[in-house]
């Protein structure tokens, strides 16, 4: 079995990998700037996050000084909660290094969501997925009848289950699920299309790539690179990842270089959470064992890795 | 006449099999882009084909392991044609699977990338063997005929030398021999073949996200649709095309067997699908019950009511049952029929409704409005479903009042008239109908002004153990088959008619003393 291990690129390699890192803390940081109040707000009712914060240190947005080029600090002092999910991660890489397995998972705050749909976006920009192929979906339902209605929001990536029902059932071994980071992952050159993964999903996770374009003539943002799997595929009649399945795998290009999957980076209400699920100090591990949290279908003992904090 | 026919049958076959061929050519070049395949619903027409076909094959192969394993010898004049048939079916349906992959380049990959827990895998292993077993059985019960065709020197003979595969022995000994050794073949086939359907079954049974699907009873219901359609393929056959070396005496009681066979099959076959749907039922499970209300009211109800029902079930037993029409050997073989096209309803009903339901709620419209037109329940305007029940009413008198003149001739041993035979037949066929539309009325097509209600909208079934069956949600299919899948299809099926009439023709398939 061919293993893609392109991937397994050493973290912070070269210096375009730590210039996309660098403005990656830098947006984050001029983010918190802007929210700042808010996310202290939430902070103080967060049990995991508000014993990183110290009350007495008031953030004054006004204050946040322009960053300065390998300077950037936290607006407030305290860690946003995305440095310290590039922390965890750069800890879970580190370990990847030492050759110890990790468990990549998510932990999805249900009652931050918004059903902005930015992580549907981010996605698709990311990895560049065609019509009707969306690595996370936002599902939306009304719960209730009128006049006591609300509508709820779940954010639904593939839940890189434990025990995948998507994988034994491959005809020629082309998903399975990565030993070393616990990733469900696709080989597109193996993949026949046979789309039998995309019935056994019991979430809906997997897609076929049907070799549709958003435009006619497809225009240069459909026709250029993806970087998913670090493999820069252009979509061409016939070609894969043209008629194979495919699916989330928490942004692999973006993690192994120490950035988070484009969904949880861009969360705009900070709902998605990203790490090692293995570690006890990550951002993930410390929310599941503090909140109460439901997975989805359960019954079907998948043991899903991505955590719904309720 | 008869000739006219002919030509134009021929011509229909090889028009339909030619726009079907340029139909795949499209789908080879340009990708499942000309499906209406999508992310809530990836099988389709091609899959259910695929297990039609399969099904067919298995059937008709185990059907012939009746006369050489378990030495069921009436039946033996048409064992060369039901393994053929076998084995042209086969090849039809991996052909379907072929027509399905999204890199149809790289089917022959399953052979070097190898997952041993793909039930797909293991199938494909299983397929392998059947195509060898029945290659093996059909070559040693024709190799004594191949070696007496290929006397000659014209080209029909040259090619049965080359199948004979340079074996000379025409000797009575040999014969024996080689039905020893076909039945040999036969017993180690029964275990492929239902693996071969079985799993087939199994390949489904095994998707636990399709409450539908998992379940330990669907590859038994797969092996016993499978026996029904080989055995009523067999009947058909034998009834208009096959056995003309036979007396006709000998071949119209051989219709009439394998009739009777069909119909128990048949009658079994709707046991076990009772069984599925009143316990799904009884379950009321949302995610199961669903489905089920999917294939009995959703926007294809007409497949599940009409051609599986009515045209693949009930009128063939009814002719093969009935005195009248059950001892004509053409009614009987056009029954056959009825059930091998009515069994392509069971199949399309095995595949799509199970995938149509969302596996989360909000999944359809989480994202994206698909393509392919969504299409909720059928949508009739309401006068049509009163007239229709109007008729149905009017039309189920008549047939009473008609079936009791019969009763009433036969009574005084009068021979019934045409005209009162007709009314009588319509008049059932219209009785059917009216149960048809009062139950579709049952799921929520009330608002209409119920001009013969019966009494029966005023009954609250609701709150009864087969509450969900009268559930009020609406009811959406994802999928609708595109031009290019059925055109494929037929091209498809067009090429395996073409293989089957060439084959049929060319091997000794049929031999007047038998073993």
């Amino acid at each position: 079995m061919s293993q893609t291990q392109t991937i397994e690129l050493a973290p912070e390699t070269g210096a375009a990998e730590s210039r996309r890192r660098f403005l990656g803390k830098f947006t984050s940081a001029v983010f918190a700037g802007l929210v700042a109040p808010a996310v202290m707000q939430l902070a103080h009712n967060d049990p995991v996050l508000a014993d990183e914060v110290p009350a007495e240190e008031a953030p004054s947005p006004t204050a946040a000084a322009r960053p300065a080029a390998g300077d950037v600090k936290p607006i407030s002092g305290e860690q946003s909660v995305v440095d310290r999910m590039l922390d965890d991660l750069q800890r879970a890489l580190k370990r990847r290094a030492d050759g110890q397995n990790v468990r990549f998972g998510m932990a999805v705050d249900l009652q931050k969501c918004t059903g902005c749909r930015a992580c549907t976006i981010a996605c698709k920009a990311e990895n560049m997925t065609p019509p009707e192929v969306s690595y996370n979906v936002v599902l939306e339902q009304e719960v209730g009848s009128y006049p006591n209605v609300k509508r709820t929001f779940m954010y639904k990536p593939c839940f890189h289950c434990e025990n995948p029902p998507c994988t034994p059932v491959c005809p020629v071994g082309a998903t399975y699920k990565r030993e070393e980071d616990g990733i469900v992952v696709i080989d597109y050159d193996i993949c026949i299309g046979c789309r039998y993964c995309l019935t056994a999903c019991p979430y809906g996770s997997r897609f076929i790539d049907l070799g549709k374009t958003y435009t006619d003539p497809p225009q240069p943002y459909e026709t250029s690179a993806s970087p998913e799997y670090d493999e820069s595929r252009v979509r061409a009649e016939g070609g894969s990842p043209v008629g194979n399945a495919r699916k989330c795998h928490f942004c692999l290009q973006r993690i192994y270089r120490g950035m988070l999957p484009a969904c949880t980076e861009t969360c705009i209400g900070r709902a998605i959470h990203f790490g090692d699920l293995d570690d006890p100090d990550s951002v993930v591990a410390k929310l599941i064992a503090a909140r109460s949290h439901i997975r989805l279908k359960e019954e079907l003992g998948t043991e899903p890795n991505v955590y719904y904090l309720v | 006449m008869k000739r006219i026919l002919t030509i134009a049958a021929w011509s229909v076959l090889l028009a339909a099999t030619g726009v079907g061929l340029a139909a795949v050519a499209i789908r080879v070049v340009q990708g499942l882009g000309v499906t209406n395949l999508n992310y809530i619903v990836p099988w389709g027409v091609w899959v259910a084909f695929y297990i039609y076909f399969i099904g067919l094959s298995a059937g008709s192969f185990l059907l012939s392991t009746m006369i050489y394993v378990f030495g069921f010898k009436k039946l033996e004049p048409i064992g060369r044609l039901a393994l053929f048939s076998a084995l042209i079916a086969l090849i039809a349906g991996l052909n379907f699977v072929l027509l399905d992959l999204g890199h149809m380049e790289r089917f022959w990959t399953v052979f070097v990338n190898r997952n041993m827990w793909s039930v797909l895998e293991i199938e494909i292993h299983f397929y392998v063997l059947y195509i060898a077993v029945l290659l093996a059985e059909l070559w040693l019960l024709m190799r004594r005929d191949l070696i007496r065709c290929g006397q000659g020197s014209d080209w029909k003979a040259k090619l049965c030398k080359l199948m004979a595969l340079g074996s000379r022995d025409t000797s009575e000994e040999s014969g024996a021999k080689d039905i020893r050794r076909v039945r040999i073949l036969g017993m180690l086939g029964v275990p492929i073949a239902i693996g071969v359907h079985g799993g087939t079954g199994a390949l489904f049974a095994v998707v636990k996200a399709r409450p539908m699907w998992y379940g330990p009873l669907f590859p038994i219901i797969f092996i016993v649709s499978a026996l029904v359609s080989g055995a009523a393929l067999l009947t058909f056959l034998l009834a208009f095309f096959a056995g003309r070396g036979m007396p006709k005496e000998q071949r119209d009681d051989l219709v009439l067997t394998l009739g009777k066979i069909t119909a128990g099959l048949l009658a079994f076959d709707l046991l076990l699908m009772w069984s599925e749907f009143s316990v799904g039922f009884y379950g009321n499970i949302p995610e199961d019950i669903e489905v089920l209300r999917m294939m009995l009211f959703g926007p294809f109800w007409w497949v599940f009511w009409f051609v599986q029902i009515i045209f693949g079930a009930i009128i063939p037993l009814l002719l093969i049952l009935l005195p009248a029409s059950g001892k004509s050997p053409r009614w009987v073989g056009f029954a056959g029929l009825m059930i091998v096209i009515g069994i392509i309803g069971v199949r399309l009903n095995i595949v799509i409704p199970a995938l149509s339901l969302p596996v989360l709620p909000g999944f359809d419209t989480a994202y994206t409005m698909l393509p392919a037109p969504s299409q909720t329940t059928l949508a009739y305007p309401p006068e049509l479903l009163t007239w229709l029940t109007r008729l149905a009413v009017v039309a189920a008198v008549v047939s009473i009042v008609a079936f009791g003149v019969i009763g009433m001739r036969r009574l005084r041993g009068q021979p019934g008239h045409v005209f009162e035979r007709a009314l009588a037949g319509v008049g059932t066929v219209a009785a059917v109908l009216l149960l048809v539309f009062l139950i579709i009325r049952w799921t929520g097509q009330t608002t209409t002004t119920a001009a013969f209600n019966l009494g029966l909208t005023g009954l609250d079934l609701t709150h009864t153990p087969i509450g969900g069956i009268l559930g009020r949600t609406e009811l959406h299919s994802f999928y609708i088959p595109s031009p290019n899948e059925w055109l494929s299809s037929i091209g498809v099926i067009g090429l395996t008619i073409l293989m089957f009439i060439i084959g049929y023709n060319i091997l000794p398939l049929e031999t007047k003393e038998g073993h």
